[in-house]
């Protein structure tokens, strides 16, 4: 252990610097409780600068806290800190080099389509959640509020049972008796037509005469929904 | 000390100890690592007014609990390393047990988190933005992984008197895998 005591005195690293700890640990955890209240504050008085400088502003002074005293850098080599500088530097570069692309939708000569729709899509989901929250929480309800397709929504929940495919092969339905309804079965689609569909989705088969294990869907479409449901369920019916 | 050590161990040209040369280069890669992951994010945060909406579920009071378990882990870090230098081998080791609690502690408190999350159907396909909570919180929670394995390690040396100085090794490892998390939750829990 000798030999680490010497190396240690030689690098001049123990050279007699003080840090109280507890100091430093208490006054960390005054910002971090000053970052918490933040939004709160920004919240009450509508000033929304507040939680950029409590939140951002703040986890730069503790950061600084901890690199300085609880790592001490502040007496390292002034090498270790060149180092840590110059790896900052180029993430810096890196950063500002794809900013103007990443952060602008448009420029000159060039769109980003995607983007753009993705926060069309996102806007309009939004709404809708606060919507949609009020009467009902879960999955299932949000990812149908999130941006209505009927083959997600099929996917999602219909397939479940009835397979991806419409098969009747779901890995929930296989111990289900009767059987889920396969829709690409020509016999399944006698005497079914597409008011039929619509009403078994709303209501469920009992409704009917057929099996409750066909629950009533109802309550998570609008009828414009419940209507591409059935379209999307006749879509597997086969050309006879 | 019955074997000779590496020449490696002990020269050093720079006046820095190897062991603490190699944290800091680690470290400088980690800089580039976590910032470009942090700094994509951010851009994009910025670009997508409609993450607002998906960030405003996310587990604040929760994330706020794993700030505190975190800060504190690295308290107790650098307390080892005080008695480290003292040659209070089993002193360190306590505290660095402490450490590996709190890191224990903060996994667990994010298991829960994500099942929360991922049971209100929020998971790392839903949209871009939870793709980045996932990714970012991911990364730093397997940094906290590896760190308390290590540090077990260590703990079990400093226990029995040997290899003390690695316990500020670690440390500084352990300091910046809670710098990292002062930045992820504002980023995350607090900027809504």
């Amino acid at each position: 252990m000798s030999e680490n005591n010497e190396q240690r005195d030689e690098q001049g690293h123990d050279d007699g610097h003080h840090v109280n700890y507890f100091k430093i640990y208490v006054i960390l955890l005054i910002l971090f409780a000053i970052s918490v209240v933040g939004p709160e504050v920004d919240e009450l008085t509508g000033l929304r600068w507040i939680t950029l400088i409590t939140a951002f502003g703040i986890a730069f002074v503790k950061a600084r806290l901890v690199v300085n005293n609880f790592m001490h850098l502040a007496w390292e080599r002034r090498i270790a800190k060149w180092l840590l500088a110059s790896s900052l530097i180029l993430l810096l570069l890196f950063v500002a080099g794809v900013a103007p692309d990443v952060m602008n939708h448009e420029g000159n000569n060039w769109e980003n389509v995607a983007a753009k729709q993705a926060v069309e899509r996102g806007l309009a989901a939004a709404s809708g959640y606060s919507e949609e929250e009020a009467e009902s929480e879960g999955p299932v309800e949000e990812v149908i509020a999130a941006g209505f397709s009927a083959q997600n929504s099929f996917g999602q929940i219909c397939a479940t049972c009835h397979g991806v495919g419409g098969e009747g092969d779901g890995i929930a339905g296989a111990a289900l008796d009767p059987a889920p309804a396969s829709f690409i079965d020509p016999v399944f689609w006698q005497g079914r037509d597409r008011d039929r569909v619509i009403t078994v989705i709303r209501d469920g088969a009992a409704a009917v005469g057929g099996s409750a294990l066909m629950a009533p869907w109802g309550a998570l479409y609008t009828d414009d929904q419940l209507e591409q449901m059935a379209d999307y369920v006749m879509s597997f019916r086969p050309n006879q | 000390m019955a074997h000779a050590r590496p020449i490696a161990t002990t020269r050093s040209a720079t006046g820095i100890p190897t062991p603490r040369l190699a944290v800091w280069w680690i470290l400088a890669s980690e800089v580039v690592i976590f910032g470009g992951l942090l700094g994509a994010y951010l851009m994009h945060r910025i670009g997508h007014p409609e993450w607002a909406e998906a960030a405003s579920h996310t587990q604040t009071w929760i994330g706020a609990v794993n700030t505190f378990v975190l800060l504190t882990s690295s308290f107790t870090a650098v307390l080892a390393h005080q008695a480290a230098e003292k040659g209070k081998g089993k002193e360190a080791a306590k505290l660095l047990a402490f450490t590996i609690l709190g890191a224990l502690t903060f996994l667990m408190i994010k298991s829960y988190e994500w099942t929360i999350e991922i049971m209100a159907g929020y998971t790392i396909t839903a949209n871009t933005f939870w793709s980045f909570y996932y990714t970012a919180a991911g990364l730093h929670a397997l940094h906290v992984i590896a760190g308390a394995i290590i540090m077990g390690f260590i703990a079990v040396d400093a226990y029995r008197g040997r290899e003390l100085h690695r316990v500020e090794i670690i440390g500084i490892y352990w300091h910046f895998v809670d710098v990292v998390w002062i930045f992820l939750f504002p980023l995350l829990y607090i900027a809504k």
